[in-house]
């Protein structure tokens, strides 16, 4: 029973922080058709920022967490304005964007790499004490993780499902000709998914790093995990991505318990390929069926 | 022309170099119902396109209210009241049928509780249907779907590219009976209808599009009335 409890804790914990960094990535997928290959280092930024304004400017940890958020938000835009928008205009978005995110990310890696040092670096937003369940001791900062994750989420479900901004979203993510037509500025939302992305992947970057350490390569795993989680949920289906999300964090934390740490990631690959074999348009991804 | 809600005056228009639409006139005049007919791949939709700022315009000029519009962003376009109901209905399927409707409603949401009743009184089975998810309709229910939502914009121009495309025979009736109640009603309505007979009665003005060019205008009386002309470009 206490491993049990052991697994579905950290699991979820997991789960939480690879749904975080999933949303905004799925989010730009879905609407743009665009693998944001910047995500990761994004996702770094945000636990660096995080940093330096504890740290280096004394903000209190909840304002640095929003300065994180802003800052990102604002770097989704830069990416939006200068490499997205030039590129709609040209043939072969998809590719080009992949390429040019690439860069991105690397300069933003390598900005971080000179500003920061190469040295792992602790994480200062940090909640102390513990929660027993049973003979199980959990950590305050994963239930404090899960919790931000919790509310995050509810938050991005709320503004796509029940605000006009949020159904534009979903409208341009199914039919970008016909958002137009019913009058979406399809440019605008294509910033505002760009700079909700950057803000989620901030957030993401917080958590992830206040349970490991800070490095500038350390976004490199969550995105790699995160396009995992994207394509078994289905490419650019949010909501899809959330449980699947939550489904591999748990499966990761049972098999780091039962085969050990080293077999989790290939277990997770393994899984990808049964699931890609089974559907390949992803667990939640639907086939396009017409009825006349 | 004092009438004329919109003004398509010599507006050409193409796909990356190719021009579809050579030097186009005509007009849609208030609360008229305004048809284009032709042959299929011969650019009514693309017209349709242009008009919507889908497509460039590359020479000539489109206005409403003669306000030039063919400079604007598509969602300017439809701020200023001119809306299309594109080909293939173009619905959002994973968004309710209420949804669709309200993303009619999107840049104009004046009213909105009072257009809501109003579509669904013209359109009954959108109400019954209002939960479902539009990528679970019929045929004719997506049709009517994307002609309500279409009416919730509340525009002033309402654009139909082939509303009976794909349809059973008795649901283009309905279809049909929808849009000419709408134009009995005073709406400004373009149309384009692959199938002449089906509008020559009702339309106010018909204008033959082939190969990019207006080939014939006229009453719709008078259309029939020249069966050479249907024989050769609409093959009836």
């Amino acid at each position: 029973m206490d491993v049990l409890i052991q697994i579905v804790a950290s699991g979820l914990t997991l789960g939480a922080m690879y749904a975080v960094a999933t949303i905004g990535l799925s989010l730009v997928y879905g609407s743009l058709n665009m693998l944001n290959m910047a995500h990761g280092a994004i996702l770094t930024l945000g636990g660096y920022i995080c940093y330096a304004a504890i740290v280096h400017a004394g903000l209190h940890p909840v304002l640095a967490l929003l300065a994180a958020a802003l800052v990102c938000a604002l770097v989704g835009l830069l990416i939006y304005f200068s490499a997205a928008l030039p590129l709609l205009r040209a043939e072969n978005f998809e590719t080009n964007i992949f390429i040019a995110t690439i860069g991105i990310g690397s300069v933003i890696e390598n900005l971080m790499l000179k500003g920061f040092g190469p040295y792992p670096i602790p994480q200062p937003l940090a909640v102390d004490g513990q929660v027993v369940i049973g003979n199980v001791h959990i950590p305050l900062q994963n239930v404090f993780i899960l919790g931000v994750a919790i509310v995050l989420m509810a938050a991005v479900a709320i503004l796509l499902q029940r605000t006009s901004t949020g159904r534009a979203i979903r409208a341009t993510s199914m039919n970008r000709e016909a958002a137009q037509l019913m009058g979406v500025r399809v440019g605008r939302v294509y910033a505002q998914v760009l700079a909700l992305s950057g803000a989620l992947a901030a957030v993401s970057g917080i958590m992830i790093s206040s349970i490991a350490t800070l490095t500038p390569v350390m976004g490199g795993d969550p995105m790699l995990k995160a396009f995992i989680v994207c394509v078994v949920a289905g490419l650019g289906n949010v909501y899809g991505a959330v449980i699947a999300a939550i489904a591999l964090g748990l499966l990761e934390a049972a098999t780091q318990y039962v085969l050990g740490v080293r077999w989790s990631f290939a277990t997770l690959l393994l899984l990808v390929i049964l699931v890609l074999i089974w559907r390949p348009y992803g667990l939640f991804g639907k086939q396009q069926v017409v009825r006349l | 022309m004092v009438d004329a809600a919109l003004d398509i005056i010599n507006a050409s228009a193409g796909y990356s170099g190719r021009i579809v639409l050579d030097a186009i006139k005509l007009s849609a005049r208030k609360g008229e119902l305004t048809a284009i007919v032709g042959p299929n791949g011969h650019g009514k939709s693309t017209l349709l396109k242009a008009i919507s700022g889908l497509v460039p315009v590359t020479s000539g000029e489109i206005r409403l209210d003669g306000l030039r519009i063919d400079r604007l962003r598509p969602d300017q376009i439809v701020e200023r009241g001119v809306i299309q109901v594109p080909q293939g209905d173009l619905l959002f399927p994973a968004m309710t049928v209420h949804e669709n409707l309200l993303m009619g409603a999107y840049a104009n949401s004046g009213r909105l509780a009072e257009r809501l009743d109003f579509v669904f009184t013209l359109l009954p089975r959108l109400k019954e249907r209002r939960n479902q998810t539009a990528g679970t309709l019929s045929g004719g229910e997506r049709r009517m779907c994307g002609i309500g939502r279409g009416l919730m914009a509340g525009g002033e121009v309402l654009m139909l590219d082939e509303p009976s495309l794909g349809l059973a025979p008795i649901v283009i009736e309905h279809i049909y009976e929808v849009i000419f109640n709408l134009r009995r009603e005073g709406r400004t309505i373009l149309l384009v209808e692959e199938n002449a007979e089906r509008i020559a009665e009702h339309a106010d003005m018909i204008h033959l599009l082939d190969n990019g060019r207006i080939a014939w205008s006229g009453l719709g009386a008078e259309l029939m009335a020249r069966p050479e002309i249907v024989e050769t470009y609409l093959g009836v």
